[in-house]
């Protein structure tokens, strides 16, 4: 047994961790409450004590976060952390799996996205997602990323669709490379560029917030720093809440980050704070490499 | 011994054992391989001799008195005319000296009982021919068609041989004029069922078995598809959706005269449906087939990655657009393929036709799903338990052409795959 003691943290937010010391990796924890600042001011997302089952496995654990406009936040964590089924919950991806049951309340402009009135394609159409692994339709580059508006009707003409699509693949830095092949298929890209395509096809629906889940963990360190560069540009216009195995990656795009262990959101701050200065003791564990 | 000399005395053994799994492999494969070859050489060599004919070349008089018709005759006189008897004159005219009765009814056994039909449709499409002589070559009676293409042992006494010395001396008297000739036999292929070997084709059951297979591909194809489609995509996990699909599954081990027993019970008793029509065998190989194209479309439709899925669900497409716009297209090919097997299956089946009346000797071509009609492997089931030797040919000739069509759909099939097919 080992007693964790919180750093700099909040005094009612003291906690208890045990930790079988022959192996760090399972590490257990008896009871937690969030460190840092979760809440915002200017909330986009506003989630409180969320609580995610599959079938009877709990994932999620209280959860609170707020989603700051125009922030980009990162959810960092070792795997199985429960920062991904956290993402997919924020568009209620995790309806198309049975098992699956969220409780407590996520709201998107104050509007609680699990009421019986939120229409999840609706949601969708708000709230886009970019995937772990580049999934591209097996169709041309201009229909990956024609198909959003088409579905929505966005556009009206010919005309206004080609230009959606242009600007859409310029926004996602992918049009120099592809212009003069717009109906290859783009399954035919290299894995950098499926991945901007999709994010191309992401933002043409013009969505408020993306989500993306560990983007460029499939890529290439050069690919990597494209998608990177690329999210610094989005965060101008839509709200990004991305999750990363990479702390590096969190530290370079992010403005906030929030560390997820075993379920539980343990602690989320100003990203170089989390970075040079973690509040909790699992945090610093984390981020300095002992265990993940 | 260290380890290296333990792993290099199991060597051997190991390799043993390889080398003897690849030769009971090969031993097999070489074995079913020979089969096939035999059954192949066994059809082929019988079935060929049924894609000619025999016929008679003869000079006749198409006396318009002797047919009792004139230049004014219509359609029905035509009908009615007896044919038999100008070609009875040519025949007796090449052979002057038959005279007793049972001696020239010998001798107008050598055509075909179709040549005078022959002869009737060649003057009804050219009436002109009247009053003329025309050299016309007539169907030979298939015993005549057997002594030509030596399938009659000359040899063997009179008594126990099939064709008398009398037949067989016109018969190498008209090879010596030249009068007797083979050429492709066309009749095959444009002829309905026949109970003379000879006039006997295949059309009605090619006709019956597209007709058949156009109704089990409108029902099975749809309705297995959207049943697939819902199981995979939209039903609920229930113990009510596992018991349909275990029942499922199950209905594709029904021992297919099964459903022919149903089809008889509901769709000729209850609905009144047509006996032996294409449209009752149609709807009961669907039944068979739907098992068959639900399992193959659903295992497709898992198979395609989730992830397309959610790429669809995630820029906001609604399920029902998921599934038809990328699910459905990225499944395409198994789908195809499921079904093109199913088919397969629907063309070589006789159990549940024999029970709902297609198994009945039409001579009429099908003009329509409701015409009665018989299927290709049904043919080939009446022509083999035909006792005359001519039926021996085409029965192989029969089954060359269902396997020819089993063989040609296969390939659609593999075609379709590998257009279709898209990688991720």
């Amino acid at each position: 047994m080992n007693e964790a003691v919180v750093k700099n943290g909040p005094k009612e937010s003291t906690m208890k961790v045990i930790s079988k010391p022959e192996n760090e990796d399972s590490l257990s924890i008896e009871y937690t409450a969030t460190v840092g600042q979760p809440l915002c001011e200017e909330a986009k997302f506003r989630t409180q004590n969320v609580n995610v089952f599959y079938a009877d496995n709990q994932a999620i654990h209280d959860v609170t976060l707020d989603v700051g406009a125009h922030e980009v936040i990162a959810l960092i964590g070792p795997s199985g952390c429960g920062k991904s089924t956290f993402l997919r919950c924020l568009n209620r991806m995790n309806d198309t799996i049975d098992i699956c049951r969220v409780e407590g309340k996520i709201l998107l402009d104050e509007e609680d996205i699990y009421s019986k009135k939120q229409d999840p394609v609706l949601l969708r159409a708000r709230v886009g997602m970019v995937f772990q692994k580049p999934n591209p339709f097996p169709k041309s580059i201009y229909d990956n990323v024609a198909y959003g508006p088409r579905i929505h009707g966005l556009t009206s003409n010919k005309a206004e669709l080609d230009d959606l699509v242009e600007q859409s693949l310029i926004k996602a830095g992918l049009f120099q490379e592809v212009k003069d092949r717009l109906h290859a298929p783009g399954t035919g890209l290299s894995g950098g560029q499926q991945q901007r395509l999709c994010i191309a096809r992401t933002i043409a629906v013009k969505p408020e917030v993306i989500l993306m889940d560990e983007p460029a963990s499939a890529l290439d360190p050069i690919a990597t720093a494209k998608i990177e560069e690329l999210i610094n540009e989005l965060k101008q216009n839509f709200t990004i809440v991305i999750v990363t195995h990479s702390m590096q990656q969190a530290a370079r795009v992010s403005q906030r980050t929030a560390y997820f262990h075993m379920g539980r959101l343990i602690e989320v701050g100003n990203t170089d704070q989390i970075f040079t200065n973690p509040s909790h003791d699992l945090t610093e564990k984390y981020i300095t490499g002992r265990f993940g | 011994m260290n380890n290296t000399d333990l792993v290099k005395n199991g060597l051997k053994k190991r390799y043993l054992k390889e080398r003897m799994f690849k030769l009971m492999g090969l031993f097999s494969i070489a074995t079913a391989i020979l089969f096939l070859f035999i059954l192949l050489t066994d059809i082929i060599s019988k079935a060929l001799p049924a894609f000619y004919q025999t016929q008679i070349v003869l000079e006749v008089n198409i006396d318009a008195e002797r047919l009792n018709l004139n230049t004014n005759s219509d359609e029905a006189d035509m009908m009615n005319a007896d044919f038999r008897l100008v070609i009875r004159d040519a025949l007796l005219a090449t052979f002057p000296e038959v005279t007793k009765r049972a001696d020239k009814r010998a001798l107008y056994s050598l055509t075909s009982m179709g040549a005078e039909f022959q002869l009737r449709d060649l003057v009804m499409s050219d009436p002109n021919l009247l009053g003329s002589t025309q050299t016309i070559s007539f169907i030979a009676d298939d015993d005549v068609d057997a002594v030509v293409k030596g399938s009659i042992d000359r040899h063997l006494p009179e008594k126990d041989r099939r064709i008398n010395n009398q037949k067989l001396f016109w018969i190498d008297k008209l090879a010596s004029q030249d009068q007797i000739q083979t050429t492709f036999n066309w009749n095959f292929f444009s002829n309905g069922d026949s109970r003379e070997p000879e006039m006997a084709g295949i059309r009605g059951a090619i006709l019956g078995s597209f007709y058949t297979l156009l109704v089990t591909l409108a029902l099975s194809f749809p309705i297995a598809v959207a049943a697939a489609i819902y199981l995979e995509e939209f039903a609920p996990k229930n113990k009510f959706i596992d018991f349909i699909e275990i029942n499922i599954n199950n209905l594709a081990a029904v021992p297919s005269i099964v459903f022919g027993l149903l089809g008889l019970a509901v769709f000729i008793n209850f609905f009144s449906l047509p006996r032996s029509a294409p449209v009752v065998g149609g709807v009961v190989l669907s039944l068979m087939t739907l098992p068959t194209i639900i399992i193959a479309s659903r295992s497709a439709i898992k198979a395609v990655p989730p992830s397309l899925r959610e790429a669809a669900l995630g820029l906001g497409a609604s399920k029902m657009q998921a599934v038809f716009h990328h699910v459905l297209p990225a499944s395409m090919p198994g789908i195809l393929t499921g079904t093109i097997i199913g088919m397969a299956q629907a063309l070589g089946e006789t159990a549940p036709l024999l029970m709902i009346g297609m198994v009945a000797f039409i001579v009429d071509i099908p003009q329509s799903v409701t015409d009665p009609s018989t299927v290709l492997p049904i043919q080939v089931f009446l022509w083999a338990d035909s006792p005359e030797r001519g039926f021996l040919e085409k029965t192989s000739a029969a089954i060359m052409v269902l396997l020819f069509f089993l063989i040609a759909m296969n390939a659609i099939a593999i075609y379709l795959r590998k257009k279709f097919e898209k990688k991720w």
